[in-house]
């Protein structure tokens, strides 16, 4: 008897304190932000801000959870499905365009008002679909050319004269044929991104339109190069890590990477970090900075509070906090145009410490940070079409089969599964 | 006293928890799959429509998806090297020497060496500039083909007439181990008369081998020739590993891959895994023809 007056007194008890709790819980709106494969690295990144923001905002309160990349967007779907999304979503910009054309994350142009023009035009024509920013631009990095200067001095080569791409390979080949070295590595598993560097089209008006005399050519030159010896014979196999090793073992001249690389090479390999100079990657007629990826924070349709969504979401894109972001990972990049002003990214432009000098050049080369991909759903088999492109461009290139040839049999396989 | 049908039920039983994994996580997918490969499947919101034979059709008018089954029949060739050697082996490490352990271990070896990991050494084994091309470059400067700087540089996984053999040499190294591991079991289930005997009655080695091992063997080369079968129509880590498609080494699972997690096409990746299935199963009757006992 007395174990069942217990028993009722304490439910009650704690009925009562779970009621308390959820009455207090309910006055505060819950803005839970996920973002992609950053914990438990910024952890004290993301506890300050998180702090930062309930304390403005006594009424709301930021939830920051992170996950895989891989896991973003099937537990996106399901909680779409359920009907109760995040506030903020961490997407990079194929998934943005993916998402938007699906309507399934909003329009952010009226709770952006004026604080769109803080971020960087061209960050903001990433996240653009169809005249409408459906994202606040968030981190970015861009690809810079580590060069070895003895290397160089060798070769008669001037890092001042590396001011276009065709410069670029030029150098490539005086290198070759001066020292024996291989001049560079340019990354070549992604014909679609180079052709966008390029400033080619791909797909114009239905069509795939990359066996045009331009684009011929310009697979050409990579021919020459790789007959003539100026890049490494097994490039194609070629990643960021192979490049890295190659560079710190002095099998290349040039490095064309993230400016993170580079503390592999002072780890690795000091005599070769000690004549290591830093340049931009030069623009061409495509007009980006070689290598960006931006990533960006999305609000997903159906989440309630979107307007309270947007303030968590300027607050951690605003300069301030993408400032903090970029200390914090000192390799990553912001997109707000103030911020990468600042001293932190420029103090090291007249360093001797290549590392330092990396982080000036790269913050100069934001302004060009564009991620360009094709638009998502362009193609109703993409996995079958790139392998195509991918498998043609590396026959072109390899000089197995002639330019022209292997760039006529993709087109003809990609106009069977552009989507109509 | 038990009658037969309580014996069955008991027989079920004991049967049951390995029924039941089997059930969840072997038939339960295969037969989703096949309900998949008929269906247009939604991963947004988990609907599949019925779509006929489309994923069939499409996959039948694809090139990639035909290069990529010829590259995995083709793959089957690793079957017939993989079996002779490994039972060759396995007869070699039989004897009762000392120091067989050692060899069974150092055969055995690759087997339990994760796929990732000895996928990136023989990487370097097969780099133009790499192991492989090292050493076949001091032979030929040891026998005077090549003089002065001459190196051997053969693209080993790069170039797309010889890459697969390439990525079939590594599958033939790391799986060597398991068969002849298999094919020892079943040697030593021979008894010793049968092969006294024919030594007193005059035969050879080589008549032994053939006369007496492989048959003797036969129940263990049949299950052994399966399963290689199935591995090497399934072959796609070796091929991720190694050269990740390139150079002509893209197999039907590869597509399979490509299809369901670069694509999310599940339905037309289910169509062509059936498709797979198929092969596999077909060559299994031609195999359980050949090996199988007769009734």
């Amino acid at each position: 008897m007395k174990l069942k007056k217990m028993l009722t007194v304490g439910a009650a008890v704690f009925g009562l304190g779970l009621f308390a709790a959820q009455a207090q819980a309910a006055d505060k709106v819950k803005l839970e932000f996920w973002t992609m494969n950053l914990a438990p690295k910024f952890d004290p990144y993301f506890k300050q801000a998180v702090t930062k923001f309930n304390a403005a905002n006594p009424t709301l309160e930021a939830v920051w959870v992170d996950m895989n990349w891989d896991q973003i967007q099937p537990k996106l779907i399901a909680s779409l499905a359920a009907g109760n999304p995040p506030a903020l979503v961490n997407f990079n910009v194929p998934w943005v365009h993916e998402f938007a054309a699906q309507g399934n994350i909003i329009p952010l142009d009226q709770y952006l008002g004026a604080d769109k023009a803080i971020y960087s035009t061209q960050a903001l024509a990433d996240v653009t679909v169809k005249g409408k920013v459906y994202a606040f631009p968030w981190y970015n990095s861009v690809s810079i050319l580590a060069y070895n200067k003895t290397i160089f001095d060798k070769a008669g080569v001037k890092v001042d004269q590396l001011k276009s791409f065709d410069a670029l390979l030029a150098a490539a080949k005086q290198i070759n044929e001066k020292t024996g070295v291989d001049g560079f590595a340019p990354k070549m598993s992604d014909p679609i991104g180079m052709f966008y560097y390029l400033g080619l089209p791909v797909v114009e008006n239905g069509k795939a339109v990359f066996n045009s005399p331009k684009h011929v050519a310009a697979v050409q030159k990579f021919a020459d190069l790789y007959k003539a010896g100026a890049i490494p014979k097994d490039i194609f196999k070629m990643a960021f890590e192979q490049e890295i090793a190659a560079y710190n073992s002095g099998k290349i001249a040039m490095m064309t990477t993230a400016p993170q690389a580079l503390k592999r090479t002072e780890t690795d390999a000091k005599a070769v970090y000690d004549v290591t100079g830093v340049a931009q990657f030069p623009l061409d007629a495509g007009k980006m900075s070689f290598g960006a990826w931006m990533m960006d924070f999305v609000v997903p349709k159906g989440f309630k509070n979107p307007a309270d969504a947007a303030k968590l979401g300027k607050f951690l894109t605003g300069d301030e906090q993408q400032l903090l972001f970029a200390k914090a990972t000192e390799t990553t990049f912001p997109t707000t145009k103030k911020a990468n002003l600042d001293p932190y990214f420029q103090a090291g432009a007249n360093s001797k410490d290549p590392i330092e000098q990396a982080r000036a050049v790269a913050a100069k080369a934001m302004d060009g940070a564009r991620t360009l991909t094709l638009t998502p759903g362009t193609l109703t088999d993409e996995a079958a079409a790139t392998k195509v492109l991918a498998d043609n461009f590396q026959a072109a290139v390899e000089g197995r089969k002639p330019v022209k040839e292997a760039l006529d049999a993709a087109v003809a396989v990609w106009n069977t599964k552009i989507a109509k | 006293m038990k009658n037969s049908s309580s014996y069955t039920a008991v027989a079920y039983l004991f049967l049951a928890p390995a029924l039941i994994l089997m059930g969840i996580f072997t038939f339960w997918p295969v037969g989703y799959n096949t309900y998949l490969a008929f269906h247009d499947y939604a991963i947004a919101d988990g609907t599949a429509t019925w779509n006929n034979f489309e994923h069939f059709k499409y996959i039948y008018h694809e090139d990639l998806f035909h290069s990529a089954l010829k590259n995995s029949l083709l793959y089957l060739l690793v079957v017939p090297c993989i079996q002779l050697a490994a039972l060759v082996i396995a007869k070699l490490v039989n004897n009762k020497l000392p120091g067989m352990t050692f060899f069974r271990a150092t055969y055995y070896i690759p087997v339990i060496t994760a796929i990732s990991v000895a996928g990136v050494a023989w990487a370097f084994v097969y780099k133009y500039d790499g192991m492989l091309n090292g050493f076949l470059t001091w032979v030929s400067h040891f026998i005077g083909y090549h003089s002065g700087f001459e190196r051997v540089e053969i693209d080993w996984i790069g170039n797309p007439d010889i890459a697969i053999y390439s990525v079939m040499v590594f599958t033939f190294w790391k799986g060597l181990g398991y068969y002849m591991v298999l094919y020892l079991a079943g040697l030593q289930a021979i008894p010793t008369e049968v092969e006294e005997a024919a030594i007193l009655d005059g035969a050879n080695a080589w008549d032994r081998f053939w006369k007496i091992t492989v048959p003797m063997v036969k129940p263990t080369i049949l299950l052994c020739t399966l399963l290689s079968t199935i591995a090497a129509m399934k072959a796609f880590q070796e091929v991720i590993v190694l050269t990740k498609g390139q150079s002509d080494t893209y197999t039907a699972l590869f597509y399979v891959y490509d299809q369901a997690f670069r694509n999310y096409n599940f339905g037309r990746a289910a169509a062509a895994g059936l498709v797979v299935t198929f092969f596999c199963m077909i060559l299994a009757i031609i195999q359980f023809r050949f090996f199988g006992d007769k009734k």
